[in-house]
């Protein structure tokens, strides 16, 4: 509850609280997550904003065999009630295997040792198509240096195949303390190959659009989002033709 | 009719400037101008190594009550000196944190946030 007071001060406007289920260990049930309502009774409004702060709720797994992915496949109460899911490869094949056909939202890189296989350009291609965002941590690089050279050498072998296209950039802060402001993590961005506007997407835009990528799991097909327009002053004009008042409507 | 003069500068800022806090929520001894500075070079070098050092590095105010100070670098190293207090995990084996509040080319800028303005 620390973390997440520090989070809102330092200006973040969504939270995702994160759950990592590990199936290396036996006998591992989905609980249910932990409502955000639990936590706060009512969440404070964003800096600048009239908006209150979101707290979404999301599932890391953490599969070794392609065993474990069946749990994703089975309908299985309990996955759907997170709003974000996201899993985390082990090997080539199950990193393609997630690129290609699991429904899931993000993909975690591990940062935190040196990346047993090597990423190749198709299943990156396809993930992108398919609207799925791979997800690199940042604290690791606050606690240990060993974990700084991994972090940055497996975000730069990133880059070079993706281009730095569907990155997003997130904290495992454990302490309220390892968390850091949305323009400092946009700049570690820059570290890592970025350029600057792709780095600022990398906190912000991408990761609203995973969220909404998440949302469209639990409806049907998409997700469409309406914004108010501004209120346009009509004028009176006789001779438009039908097609074309359509398309300013 | 006043006379003012109008220039132009074409150029990009040749320094630039942020305000930062240094949070250490324990009670421990904070550290003194000298011993803050020793930390931002030490920062330095931990993440861009002798070069990141050497990096000219100024600070222009600091309060030891508040831990915030006003740091001074050449625009060309504004990118690492930032990554590195991002980075920065430990002063003396206690964690801390570095939050940087405000960054500008221009020092006026750094007078008045309108974060903190109370509408």
């Amino acid at each position: 509850q620390n973390i997440l007071t520090v989070c809102f001060s330092v200006g973040y406007s969504a939270v995702a609280l994160n759950h990592v289920i590990d199936f290396k260990e036996k006998k591992q049930e989905i609980i249910k997550p932990v409502s955000p309502s639990e936590l706060f009774p009512s969440l404070p409004i964003v800096q600048g904003t009239s908006k209150r702060i979101k707290v979404l709720t999301r599932l890391t797994l953490v599969v070794s065999d392609p065993s474990h992915c069946n749990l994703l496949r089975s309908t299985s109460a309990n996955t759907r009630l997170y709003d974000i899911i996201a899993v985390f490869p082990k090997t080539e094949k199950l990193f393609h295997i997630a690129c290609t056909t699991l429904d899931v939202d993000l993909v975690c890189i591990n940062v935190t040792e040196k990346l047993p296989f090597y990423f190749r350009r198709p299943p990156v291609n396809m993930a992108i198509d398919r609207g799925i965002y791979f997800e690199l941590l940042y604290t690791p690089a606050i606690k240990d240096s060993t974990m700084r050279r991994y972090t940055i050498s497996n975000a730069i072998s990133l880059m070079q195949i993706c281009k730095g296209k569907n990155i997003v950039i997130s904290s495992a802060a454990e302490r309220p303390l390892e968390l850091r402001g949305p323009y400092d993590v946009a700049n570690l961005g820059l570290l890592f190959g970025l350029s600057e506007g792709e780095a600022k997407a990398a906190v912000s835009t991408n990761c609203r659009a995973a969220m909404l990528h998440g949302e469209t799991r639990k409806s049907a097909c998409g997700v469409v989002y309406t914004v108010k327009k501004p209120h346009q002053v009509e004028e009176e004009e006789t001779a438009v033709p039908a097609c074309k008042k359509a398309k300013t409507q | 009719a006043a006379a003012f003069e109008r220039r132009v500068l074409r150029r990009a800022a040749e320094h630039h400037y942020l305000r930062v806090r240094l949070e250490l929520p324990d009670g421990g001894a904070r550290p003194n101008a000298a011993q803050f500075k020793q930390l931002v070079v030490t920062a330095l070098r931990e993440l861009h190594g002798e070069v990141g050092a050497a990096l000219p590095v100024d600070v222009l105010t600091y309060e030891e009550k508040t831990l915030s100070a006003i740091l001074r670098v050449i625009s060309s190293g504004f990118v690492k000196l930032w990554s590195a207090l991002t980075l920065l995990g430990f002063y003396q084996n206690r964690r801390c944190a570095f939050r940087v509040l405000q960054t500008s080319p221009f020092l006026l800028a750094l007078s008045g946030n309108s974060r903190e303005l109370v509408l």
